[in-house]
């Protein structure tokens, strides 16, 4: 019982300063100002055409693509830049628990706080369909248009016929809600675990992994290297695999008809390697030196 | 050296090509091996019997002032002990209540700790590192911020914890605090060159 205790204090003592951290509110902020802008496509859209949309599908149709999937995702840096926290109140609680308890709760902060974080996304997005959305489980008549009429890829909504046909919106944006959820868990393990390691090294891995995503995106390397459209259609499936961002991107699966991940094989990897980094971040508490902010006199 | 129930043989501690630069950097350094926030590069530190980073990671029933003691500042002082104290589940509202009256913040254990003054706060840290009626402290410049009448007080509460046995380190610049509190002194030096 002492440990679950000292598990879920030590992660609650990082939420307990998020009321007087800035780089939170700033980090909430501009999650928030990005789903404004990023849905406003298919917002307006469906305010030209004068039909209504069903209340999952702005955040469907903006975070089923990978570029706002890597632009929200710069948030979490902000977010977890300076984690973990080792302010002077920190040293007051280790020498009560263990290393392995307060890495335990830390793991669960980030688990807890990522979620929160991508949760407020997708409810900032209803939020921001307001009066021009209804909640029954069926796509709306601006789905049907973008989907059909082929306008959706041309202003770069990824409403695609397969996934109208093979789906209906909860259960999409459930799984668009999982995968977001499970790269951005993946992205805050390995920002938290370079800053175990040394500095800010957490900011460069951060980046460098979002970087990796973005240049493995087909439409970037087709585009780079000329690619005909047969070797474009294996760069699509070897980038599907390859990629954290594709894995992350709903349109990127394997719906029943051709050689991408399955959405479980995504799912399985975000879990299996998140748990690898979280496993490594064990490994680096047993010798990790704490350096406490906020102790000098 | 040896002092009470820790000792620390033959400790070595580096940060790359950082320096230590002043003594009173080294103390903190030491101290901070003591309590296990830092590894040794070389060397054995024991406290209380259990050898810190291989049979335990903090050293069992310790009480610490480490620089200068951090609590939230939205929270009560006695929402602070009480949130500290929960962790371990050794002591309850009665012991708290007491340790507050002996370092007389009784009567403002409801205010927030962001409202304590400089000398407050470090009462409140001498009654968390002493609450729990740990085997041993460790302490550093514990009466940073006092006045006079207090850290007489303050010097009381020390010795009475020694006369029971109690191991103590204490890190001070006030050669009085030297004179009056410890049976051993160690004095430290950066060497140089």
């Amino acid at each position: 019982m002492d440990s679950l205790r000292q598990i879920r204090m030590a992660a609650m003592g990082n939420f307990g300063r998020w009321g007087r951290s800035p780089q939170v509110w700033l980090a909430f902020g501009l999650g928030f100002v990005a789903c404004f802008l990023l849905s406003g496509k298919a917002l307006d859209f469906a305010q030209q055409q004068g039909t209504l949309l069903q209340l999952f599908e702005p955040f469907i149709w903006t975070f089923g693509d990978a570029n706002s999937i890597l632009l929200i995702s710069l948030c979490l840096l902000l977010l977890f830049a300076d984690l973990p926290n080792l302010d002077n109140e920190v040293p007051l609680f280790l020498v009560r628990t263990t290393r392995a308890r307060w890495m335990a709760g830390q793991l669960l902060y980030l688990v807890l706080a990522t979620t929160l974080f991508v949760g407020f996304i997708l409810a900032s997005t209803c939020l921001l369909a307001g009066s021009q959305a209804y909640r029954a489980n069926l796509w709306s008549d601006t789905a049907g248009i973008l989907g059909y009429s082929g306008i959706g890829e041309s202003i770069a909504i990824p409403a695609f016929v397969k996934v109208l046909e093979l789906t209906f919106p909860y259960a999409c944006a459930a799984h668009i809600f999982g995968l977001v959820l499970g790269y951005s868990l993946l992205l805050s393990a390995l920002i938290f675990f370079f800053n175990l390691l040394g500095g800010r090294a957490g900011m460069a891995a951060g980046a460098v992994f979002s970087g990796y995503g973005f240049f493995l995106t087909p439409q970037v390397i087709s585009g780079w290297f000329r690619l005909n459209s047969q070797q474009t259609r294996i760069a699509n499936i070897l980038f599907g695999w390859l990629s954290p961002l594709n894995h992350a991107t709903y349109y990127m699966h394997n719906f029943g008809y051709d050689n991408l991940p399955r959405l479980e094989h995504s799912y399985a990897f975000f879990f299996g390697a998140s748990l690898v980094v979280y496993l490594l971040a064990f490994w680096r508490v047993r010798g990790y030196s704490f350096n406490f902010t906020g102790t000098e006199r | 050296m040896a002092a009470g129930g820790m000792t620390a043989e033959h400790v070595y501690k580096s940060f790359g090509r950082e320096q230590i630069l002043s003594d009173i950097s080294l103390s903190v350094v030491l101290m901070k091996c003591l309590c296990g926030f830092l590894r040794p590069d070389k060397g054995e530190i024991v406290v209380n019997g259990r050898r810190v980073g291989k049979d335990c990671d903090f050293p069992p029933s310790l009480g610490i002032i480490i620089e200068t003691p951090g609590f939230i500042p939205t929270m009560s002082g006695y929402r602070n002990l009480k949130t500290l104290a929960s962790l371990q589940g050794l002591i309850g509202r009665r012991e708290i209540l007491a340790v507050l009256e002996r370092v007389g913040l009784r009567a403002s254990m409801r205010k927030p700790v962001g409202k304590y003054s400089l000398g407050m706060r470090q009462r409140l840290g001498i009654a968390q590192a002493v609450m729990e009626d740990p085997a041993a402290l460790i302490l550093d410049e514990p009466f940073n911020g006092l006045d006079k009448e207090t850290v007489e007080d303050m010097r009381g509460l020390l010795l009475g914890l020694r006369d029971r046995g109690k191991a103590i380190l204490l890190a001070s610049h006030n050669g009085e605090d030297i004179r009056e509190l410890c049976d051993e002194a160690v004095h430290m030096e950066v060497r140089k060159g």
